[in-house]
């Protein structure tokens, strides 16, 4: 079986429908066909000329030794011990002047003249041949003028000499042509990426052979090839970017190329020659041509490349750590030459390329890293001066320009925030629960899961293959679901694959019946289905390093919280100080003050009415000044106090309030209604109390006449009900209220009443205050999560709303 | 033994310990550091352990609290009824006194009629009706 691109689509279609019809099994990459098939060339020597193959029979053609031999060379069996001619392929006479059977038995010197034969006795002894096809010399003096190649190489006890026109040297005069590889060799010695280097593969091939297309074609990590570069004549259509199906090589054709640098097929239309004799006359043995450059090709394969429109072929492997990574596969348009000289610049440009592979690999990779650690970190750098993760999915560059993916998705401050393609928030849910069951995320220094199929681990992920196929999600909070996922879609989706829909499924050839790139495409695409791009090794590590700098920020912004809690609590102690400095520096002259006032109005009863009026004012302007201070006290206490949250029964906090303000009193002239049960509620209770009771103080005093009605009460959070200038953040939350008949405030008013030590009326009016009631109430309200705010008309009443934090438990 | 850097109010006192016509002798310290000096040298056997305490908390020098803790920390004076007398009704305050081993905490009024009241219930109270260590 010959090797090349197209050739081995054809072998993949033909393995693809044994497989589909004989045997119906899914995977069929390294399946053998039954033992017991009856073979049509039975126990005889075979030959691909004279039995062929068919659809049936093409997994059991020995490709190795198809007993027939390329028509534009001769080859010659010798026995390694004396150099005789055991086999000669059957155009001798035409390529080397004598026929095959006047050969046979023959010493080598026969065709070659004594002096070579003696050369290559000596090459025999002294180079290491076996398996290693080695130019030999030119012959020149035939017979019917032609000068031929000879190279040499040693299998099983024999010596395989191949015979093939020197060609070219026109076109390569000797001294330039090697000047061209070695300049050749010389431009990839600096690869900077692994598509630019395999262009400049293709280009300096396709320079030394003239081919009209030359591509480097490479395997994916599930084993699809893409073809990465293409170099070729302005007539051909491009095929570059093209992915072609895994099975289209099969595995024992990646196999041959571990063993072979290049394998040729300049006339693929050309007829294949026969040995003679088909075995070998020592051992009965078909001849291994598994090295020989004239070996003849499969039926199969030069059909298909006829039926592509090529009459030559030539393909080399790219060998990465002994592992077949990618071919060089050239065509041409008609039949041509592959002279050894061209063949070894070939052979060596494919070498060259294997050696600097992986440096050009490592450039890539190095410059995906770089780019990827480059945006990452411009990332944490935005996220850091914004103080929030936020930054990494909302600017350009996003997240989406490092990592290459279809989509993330980021959570954080409990919900996601995404980019690109994926899936709804509920999927993302579902997900995220499903992925923090998976070890590999517990994991303390890598904790990160990989998987290019996605549907097949995670049942709720079916269904999302067309974004979600391939998931690469590590997570940064635990505690508090911190997660980042990037997503890939199915492959098959991302890529162009070779094989149009439009051609018919099924083509009759001369050989039988053939599959067409179509079945080959369709059988592909299950493979395929539910499956994304792998995610490489510097990806994982990317998304790694990512999630530490996201750890930092995490941390940094942890650090900032404390040393701002350091700071509250030194301001916090200041104003404590200052509160002090109110209390007793204050107070004590106030004290004083007081007492000589009092001393005054007690020892000089002689003192006229006029200044015993003075002093009683001097003396309750002292006790005044006691009240605002010990407000100012009060005020600076509940911004700063800790509050004890717990279920309260507000029945009895509105209960304890209104016994603390004395409204029960029979002379009270107020009556308080609450006209249903108040709910339990999570709050302070002491400090609803003192809500309510400043409130209900408020509305005592302000009454209209001599009597205040006065209704407390709460709305639900899903009733209806009118809620005048509720603000929004009110929205949804329970809602209380302490209603009065009072004298009301006027609407310009409705801020200025919260303010502290500010009054609305005369000191002594309504019953006299320091103003401070609101203002703390404001301050106790804003403690719990809530807001105040009131309605009011003037000379109907007044009522005060208030919330509290949300957290409502019936 | 009383702790009052205020004259005003340790003139209310007086005026309350007259009116509450006690036969105690009353000593008046200024500072906290006075105070502790006062009371060591009573101690050294020349004079009587008083039989009442009073502290202000906000003094020049060792503060109230100070006192209040040496005393304590003091065998000799461990059984000492301590009184704080403070202009300070902080919580923060109250609860240090009686945490370190205060028997009463009073917040001075502003009113003078209100404090001269307060001060006569106190004497009343520690030196009248309860039972102190003879």
């Amino acid at each position: 079986m010959q090797i090349k691109l197209f050739k081995l689509s054809i072998a993949g279609f033909i393995q693809h429908s044994y497989e589909l019809f004989a045997k119906k099994a899914r995977h069929i990459m390294n399946k053998q066909v039954a033992k017991d098939f009856t073979l049509p060339w039975g126990q005889e020597p075979y030959s691909a000329k004279r039995h062929g193959v068919t659809l049936k029979t093409c997994d059991s053609e020995p490709v190795n030794t198809p007993g027939c031999i390329q028509a534009h060379g001769a080859l010659l069996v010798l026995r390694k011990s004396d150099l005789q001619i055991l086999q000669a392929s059957e155009n001798t006479l035409e390529i080397l002047g004598v026929a095959a059977g006047e050969l046979l038995g023959q010493p080598v010197g026969r065709v070659v003249g004594i002096k070579h034969e003696e050369n290559l006795r000596d090459m025999l002894e002294q180079k290491p041949l076996e398996h290693s096809v080695t130019y030999a010399f030119t012959l020149s003096e035939l017979t019917n003028g032609r000068e031929l190649d000879v190279c040499v190489h040693t299998i099983d006890g024999v010596a395989v000499l191949e015979f093939e026109t020197t060609g070219r040297t026109e076109s390569h005069p000797e001294g330039n042509f090697f000047m061209m590889v070695q300049a050749a060799v010389g431009r990839l010695q600096t690869p900077s990426s692994i598509n630019t280097f395999c262009q400049q593969v293709t280009q300096e091939i396709r320079a030394i052979t003239g081919l009209d297309r030359v591509m480097a074609y490479r395997f994916h990590a599930d084993l699809h090839g893409e073809v990465i570069a293409e170099s070729k004549s302005d007539a051909l259509e491009p095929l570059l970017g093209l992915h072609y199906p895994a099975t289209d090589i099969p595995q024992p054709a990646r196999e041959i190329y571990k063993r072979l640098w290049i394998r040729p097929l300049p006339d693929a239309t050309g007829p294949l020659v026969e040995l003679l004799p088909l075995a070998n006359p020592d051992n009965g043995k078909a001849l291994d041509m598994t090295f020989c450059a004239l070996r003849g090709a499969s039926v199969m394969y030069t059909e298909y490349l006829a039926n592509m429109g090529a009459a030559a072929s030539l393909t080399m492997p790219i060998m990465r750590d002994n592992e077949l990574w990618g071919l060089i596969a050239c065509q041409h348009n008609s039949p041509t030459h592959f002279p050894y000289q061209i063949r070894a610049a070939c052979e060596l440009l494919a070498q060259v390329a294997s050696l600097q592979l992986k440096t050009a690999e490592y450039a890539e990779q190095l410059a995906y890293r770089l780019k990827m650690e480059n945006i990452h970190h411009q990332l944490a750098v935005r996220s850091a001066s914004e103080g929030d993760l936020l930054a990494l999915t909302a600017y350009q560059p996003s997240l989406l320009d490092a990592i290459d993916a279809g989509g993330v998705a980021l959570y954080h401050l409990n919900r996601w925030w995404c980019i690109g393609n994926v899936p709804e928030t509920v999927q993302l849910d579902a997900l995220a629960n499903w992925l923090y069951e998976q070890p590999e995320l517990e994991s303390s220094d890598r904790p990160i899961f990989v998987t290019d199929t996605l549907a097949s681990l995670c049942p709720s992920a079916v269904g999302l293959e067309d974004m979600a196929s391939g998931v690469l999600a590590t997570v940064f909070s635990r505690r508090r679901r911190g997660l980042l996922i990037w997503f890939r879609p199915e492959t098959m989706q991302t890529v162009n694959w070779a094989g149009n829909p439009d051609d018919k499924p099924m083509i009759s050839g001369p050989h039988g019946m053939r599959l067409s790139p179509r079945v080959s495409f369709e059988l592909f695409i299950e493979s395929v289905r539910g499956r994304s791009l792998p995610w490489l090794e510097v990806e994982i590590d990317a998304a790694l390093r990512l999630r530490l700098l996201i750890l930092e920020l995490v941390i940094s912004r942890g650090e900032r919280l404390t040393e701002l809690n350091a700071d509250l609590t030194r301001s916090n102690e200041e104003l404590d100080a200052f509160a002090y400095v109110a209390s007793h520096d204050l107070k004590e002259p106030l004290r004083g003050i007081h007492r000589y006032a009092h001393q005054l109005l007690e020892n000089a009863k002689s003192t006229d009415r006029e200044n015993q009026v003075r002093v009683n004012n001097l003396m309750r302007l002292t006790v005044r000044m006691d009240s605002l201070l010990d407000s100012l006290l009060h005020y600076s206490r509940v911004g700063r106090m800790d509050l004890d949250f717990e279920d309260a029964d507000l029945n009895a906090v509105v209960e304890d309030a209104i016994e603390m303000i004395g409204a029960r009193r029979l002379n009270s002239e107020c009556s308080i209604e609450i006209p249903r049960l108040m709910p339990i509620f999570n709050c302070d209770q002491l400090r609803v109390r003192e809500i309510y009771s400043n409130l209900l103080t408020n509305a005592q005093k302000y009454k209209r006449d001599n009597h205040a009605s006065i209704e407390v009460g709460y709305i639900a959070a899903d009733e209806q009900a009118e809620r005048p200038n509720a603000p929004a953040e009110a929205a949804g939350k329970m809602i209380f209220y302490v209603r009065d008949n009072g004298i009301g405030i006027e609407q310009r008013h409705f801020e200025l009443v919260f303010r502290l030590f500010k009054r609305m009326h005369g000191r002594d009016d309504y019953g006299g205050g320091v103003g401070a009631g609101l203002t703390i109430v404001q301050k106790l309200v804003q403690r719990h999560g809530g807001q105040v705010w009131l309605d009011s008309n003037i000379g109907i009443g007044t009522t005060f709303y208030f919330t509290l934090s949300s957290l409502s438990v019936s | 033994m009383v702790l009052e850097d205020c004259d005003e109010d340790f003139y209310t006192l007086q005026d309350a310990v007259r009116f509450a016509t006690l036969p105690h002798c009353i000593v008046r310290a200024s500072s906290g550091d006075e105070c502790l000096l006062l009371l060591r040298d009573e101690s050294n056997g020349q004079k009587d352990l008083p039989k009442l305490v009073l502290l202000d908390l906000h003094t020049p020098g060792d503060d109230g609290r100070k006192v209040l803790n040496e005393i304590r920390r003091d065998d000799r004076f461990k059984t000492l009824p301590v009184i704080v007398l403070s202009t300070s009704d902080n919580p923060i305050d109250i609860k240090f006194c009686y945490s370190n081993g205060a028997n009463a905490y009073h917040v001075k009024p502003v009113d003078h009629g209100l404090h001269l009241h307060a001060l006569q219930q106190i004497f009343n109270y520690w030196l009248g009706s309860a039972s102190l260590l003879v």
